[in-house]
């Protein structure tokens, strides 16, 4: 893979990467209003927006390969019932570091992770929906020098006109003049 | 499809008459035929099942199941398992009507007989008048931000107002804001519930939806039972919630749904196009038609199995998981629950979610009731709005000239302007008098509409789009089963629901 296929992946990938942002803001917030040390808010936002972010830039980048369609729930669910887990995973080892001076795994880690496996379809479809209310307004900025935006918007489009088809299609309006046809 | 006759598309101004095939359906005037559209390419996320979803994730998931959880045990949850499934069907046959014709369910049940859709009618201002919904939402609210409740509501009554008059296309614009806010309760009770609860939690939570049969002694009491029915009734979308989500399916464009102009905001009220007089059928004959057909059912069974069944279930989930990680830590929350004061319980509950985890989740927890009744405020008002437009509009003589936007304006006014009066000056919940009949009224009309489904699907629609033998036997059982409970409730106790 070229250089420029790497910028141009990571550049479509920027809603995916920004889902991880915000899941990091929200979780560091959560925490600062909660009256924990900044230090240990800011760790916290750090633990649980980098792996969100890891696992939400690895998604996008299939989109954009074209390995995973655009705004299908089922490979989203897919995704995120490993990613979610591995993701909580990563807080988890990260808080326990911070408590007890050496990072190591919650107690029983398979029951840990089946549990969040199972709660891990909610994040999908958060996820997705806010990864296509964001990249709706990014994949047309930047559609004229990135191929893989330009595919997402193409398919977009097609989605689009298909919709105006079907709009025609009814027919509004007085209806035209019609040949009495033979009863079935 | 053997029947051919005269009809007009537009029910004012001179329009030729021209011969046309029609589709019979009881009494009231025929559907002309019209090409059905094609089905969206691709499985998309949002539909217009979020309404139904944002209407259903009510006090019902969030707060009484939980609460029966924490008396009873998880092995209670098998009864919300067959209320949800219930009514995931009760969705798929909804839809099959207001798609098949891009008519309201109210519309069928008017072909059937039309007392039955003025029951519907007047059951709709006597059970949603009330702002209860808003108030709990509210004084949640007052929890996290010290505002008055009052206050809040009211501000929020009107701005709701002055947001859905000053849309061009309501429709859209609440599609998308009901998907934020839900995509966000998700999320949140998802993320919240993965830090807080634990394996055996969710593993006995689970394991409860299976126990089927189980009903201890202490649940067949006059105080317990009646409250069960309701938590039953209100698990999804209560009441008529279920009929009010076919108008949003025919506003969204589904299958011959894009044949009925959009309701529009007051503003640009007059740029809103015709209403017809009544619905369309497609050509049950053709093959291609048939092949369309199949594919819109697949869409709506994706959005009711999903959306619906799926999200409701997954915010019951995680929030039975958060109470019984709640109850380990403060035991005094089933105390507080059996003694029967629900802000007393919430207050618990947030008590309990805190000392679990950290301060921030008991705010969390009121965060999320506070987003749930603002939830259920906006989709409530715009479906009973529109609702009682719809058969106002079709119904009332003299109505279509005041035009369906106009009409779902002043509807959505006098339910604000009722609102404010009563958050201010009396019971937010309605008087407690006729509380146990609009309860009553609320599980009835939920066994009246299984009826009204299996004649309308039975009786009006052509025989090849028509419920099979499974389909029908399950929304029979829906009708025994609310009505079968309520009567007994009432024979039994003396009391209707809780």
């Amino acid at each position: 893979m070229s250089k420029v296929q790497v910028r141009q992946l990571a550049e479509f990938s920027v809603p995916a990467l920004s889902i991880g942002v915000a899941a990091g803001l929200v979780a560091g917030g959560l925490a600062a209003f909660a009256g924990q040390p900044t230090g240990w808010a800011v760790l916290t936002g750090l633990a649980l927006g980098v792996p969100i972010a890891f696992f939400s830039t690895g998604y996008a980048v299939l989109v954009a390969l074209g390995k995973v369609p655009t705004g299908v729930f089922a490979p989203a669910a897919v995704y995120w019932l490993v990613g979610f887990p591995l993701a909580l995973m990563a807080h988890a080892a990260v808080t326990e570091w911070v408590i007890v001076g050496s990072p190591g795994l919650p107690e029983s880690p398979l029951e840990f992770l089946a549990f969040r496996a199972l709660l891990s379809m909610g994040f999908a479809i958060g996820f997705l929906w806010m990864h296509e209310q964001l990249g709706r307004h990014w994949w047309p900025r930047i559609r004229e020098h990135n191929e893989y935006a330009y595919r997402c918007v193409e398919q977009y489009k097609e989605m689009a006109v298909s919709l105006e088809e079907r709009k025609a299609a009814a027919g509004r309006g007085r209806p035209r003049p019609r040949k009495r046809r033979a009863p079935a | 499809m053997d029947v051919t006759s005269s009809t007009s598309d537009l029910p004012d101004g001179p329009s030729p008459v021209t011969e046309e095939r029609v589709w019979r359906a009881g009494r009231l005037e025929p559907m002309p035929i019209r090409k059905l559209p094609k089905a969206p390419p691709s499985i998309h996320i949002l539909g217009p099942t979020v309404f139904l979803v944002a209407l259903g994730v009510g006090m019902g998931e969030s707060y009484m199941w939980p609460r029966l959880v924490l008396v009873f045990g998880p092995d209670i949850r098998w009864l919300f398992l067959v209320g949800v499934t219930l009514q995931a069907f009760v969705l798929l046959e909804m839809a099959r009507y207001a798609m098949a014709t891009g008519e309201s369910i109210f519309f069928g049940a008017a072909r059937i007989f039309k007392p039955m859709m003025w029951f519907f009618y007047v059951a709709a201002i006597l059970i949603y008048i009330w702002p209860g919904h808003l108030s709990a939402g509210a004084a949640a609210f007052e929890e996290i931000s010290g505002i008055p409740w009052q206050v809040s509501a009211c501000v929020a009554l009107v701005g709701v107002g002055v947001l859905f008059s000053m849309l061009s296309v309501i429709y859209s614009f609440l599609e998308k804001v009901l998907g934020f806010l839900i995509g966000f309760l998700v999320v949140g009770t998802a993320i919240i519930a993965s830090i807080v609860g634990s394996w055996d939690d969710l593993a006995s939570t689970i394991s409860g939806m299976f126990a089927f049969g189980f009903l201890p002694d202490k649940a067949l009491s006059d105080v317990w039972f009646p409250i069960i029915v309701g938590s039953i009734a209100f698990a999804g979308p209560s009441g008529m919630q279920q009929m009010w989500y076919t108008l949003q399916l025919r506003d969204s464009g589904a299958a011959m749904g894009s044949h009925i102009p959009k309701v529009r905001g007051l503003r640009t009220a007059g740029e809103a196009e015709s209403m017809p007089s009544r619905g369309y059928m497609f050509d049950t004959e053709d093959p291609a038609e048939m092949e369309k057909w199949k594919g819109w059912r697949r869409w709506v069974t994706f959005d009711a199995l999903l959306l619906f069944w799926g999200i409701t279930m997954l915010v019951t989930v995680s929030f039975t998981v958060l109470a019984m990680s709640a109850a380990r830590e403060n035991p005094n929350v089933g105390a507080l629950i059996e003694g029967g004061d629900r802000e007393a319980a919430l207050k618990a509950m947030s008590d309990a979610f805190a000392s679990a985890g950290s301060p921030i989740l008991g705010t969390a927890f009121f965060g999320f009731i506070a987003l749930i009744g603002l939830n259920a405020t906006l989709g409530l008002f715009d479906s009973f709005s529109r609702g009682q437009a719809d058969m106002t509009y079709y119904f009332v003589p003299g109505a279509k000239k005041i035009g369906m936007s106009r009409l779902y304006a002043g509807f959505l006014w006098g339910v604000i302007t009722f609102g404010i009066l009563i958050l201010l000056f009396g019971p937010a919940d309605g008087p407690a008098s006729i509380l146990d009949i609009l309860a009553f009224l609320s599980t009835f009309a939920m066994g009246a509409y299984c009826v009204v489904l299996l004649l309308v699907n039975n009786k009006l629609l052509p025989k090849p789009i028509r419920p099979g033998i499974g389909r029908n036997l399950i929304i029979g059982f829906g009708a025994v089963f609310y009505l079968g409970m309520l009567f007994y409730s009432l024979v039994r106790f003396g009391v209707v629901v809780g």
